[in-house]
């Protein structure tokens, strides 16, 4: 079969559809095949065919739904009676505007409730502006005072958790367990040949205030003893 | 397709929702196919709003026996951009291919809004300026096919002409764009 330039023009959307015969087609790619003008033409058209098909819709503005709605239908009147009613309900129902409306009535109460509005006993004067100022702002000062001691804390527990550990990460071997004497830490001497330290007289007081407290109470028990040994005697 | 018949006999009954609804599921592929067939956005919006008022005043004169609702809005939406072709005359300047190329193009590009260009990619603005060069029997015919994809027998009833003719019309059109495209300059992907 003798194809030509004309006929791969023609039948050049056949080609593409697939809808040549067996025939047809070995002509056509014999043809272009050898026809540097028909193999660009057949390139080029169908990239062409490929790029339209993939190329997306346009979004149309989103007012061309209302325009036709309003040139067709007229302005839409508001509605008034029960059947306006009716459609503020079917607006409020809507889950969009609940989310809405949820989401502002949350707002309002954080801040009424950060600007230190009284819920259980509301009252008009807490809703000026100078009170709310003045309440934000105690508010604040109040948070960060809280905050500061907050941290404070922490870093008391930190400080006293951090002593802890190091108390329970010191060796326990025989030697480092057993105090050592030392030297400087000798007792005092009565004899004034070593003077005691100011902290070894402070406990040497102690034990004579503690001793002359038991000086006290022994002479009773002295007595009952002396009771009891006169009566096991013959 | 059964739906749109159903909503167009609620139309037809004074169902304002039903007519909402038709609005709302071709709004969309009408736009385009303007959009498409001008190159202009402002134009696509009053051409697809014109459409859809002739669609109202004529419902009752459609007859789903004839073709789906689509093809039927097609085929409204064609006659008016031929009307709308022979009214304006910057369309007729593009009619003929051998005109002065470069500055019709760098006209077509000055006349799109920047909003316009990003809206389309830049392939696609290419092919879209292409397109204004072709002559109205080619274009819509390309557009029907390639952008909107509708079969030969849809084709066939929008543009009411026989099926041969159709095939001639895309073939020719695809060819001349591939050519349009060339001396643009632009290689296809």
């Amino acid at each position: 079969m003798i194809w030509t330039c004309e006929q791969t023009e023609a039948r050049l959307s056949d080609y593409l559809d697939g809808v040549l015969s067996g025939a047809e087609q070995t002509a056509f790619d014999a043809h272009v095949n050898t026809c540097q003008r028909c193999t660009a033409l057949v390139a080029g058209v169908s990239h062409l065919v490929t790029d339209l098909h993939s190329m997306e819709q346009i979004e149309p503005p989103p007012r061309l739904v209302y325009s036709i709605l309003d040139k067709t239908l007229g302005p839409r009147e508001a509605a008034s009676g029960w059947r306006g009613l009716l459609g503020l309900v079917r607006g409020v129902a809507a889950i969009r505007f609940a989310y809405g409306a949820l989401s502002v009535v949350a707002t309002l109460i954080i801040f009424l409730t950060a600007a230190g509005f009284n819920w259980r006993k509301p009252r008009l004067a807490d809703l000026q502006p100078a009170t709310i100022y003045l309440n934000a702002d105690r508010g604040v000062h109040l948070m960060y005072a809280r905050s500061a001691k907050f941290v404070s804390d922490l870093r008391v527990v930190n400080e006293i958790q951090s002593r802890l550990r190091q108390e329970s990460e010191i060796p326990e071997t025989p030697e480092s367990t057993v105090p050592q004497p030392s030297i400087e830490k000798q007792p005092g001497r009565t004899d004034r040949s070593q003077p005691a330290t100011p902290k070894q007289q402070n406990r040497a007081n102690g034990i004579s205030r503690g001793m002359e407290f038991l000086a006290l109470a022994l002479p009773a028990t002295c007595n009952l003893n002396s009771v009891f040994i006169a009566r096991r005697l013959p | 397709m059964e739906q749109d018949a159903q909503l167009v006999q609620q139309c037809l009954q004074g169902d304002g929702s039903a007519w909402e609804e038709l609005v709302r599921r071709h709004s969309r592929r009408i736009f385009n196919i303007c959009y498409r067939f001008t190159g202009n956005g402002t134009e696509a919006e009053d051409l697809s709003q014109e459409v859809f008022l002739r669609v109202y005043r004529t419902l009752g004169t459609y007859r789903s026996a004839h073709g789906g609702f689509a093809t039927w809005v097609t085929s409204v939406t064609r006659n008016l951009l031929i009307d709308h072709y022979r009214r304006t005359k910057r369309d007729r300047v593009t009619d003929s291919l051998d005109d002065a190329m470069p500055v019709v193009e760098n006209k077509e590009s000055a006349g799109r809004r920047p909003d316009e260009q990003v809206l389309l990619g830049e392939l696609s603005s290419q092919v879209q300026s292409a397109l204004t060069k072709l002559s109205p029997e080619l274009r819509e015919a390309v557009i029907l096919r390639d952008l909107q994809q509708l079969e030969y027998v849809e084709i066939q009833r929008v543009l009411s002409v026989p099926e041969g003719t159709v095939k001639s019309r895309i073939n020719r059109g695809r060819i001349e764009l591939a050519r349009v495209l060339q001396q643009m300059g632009v290689r296809p992907s």
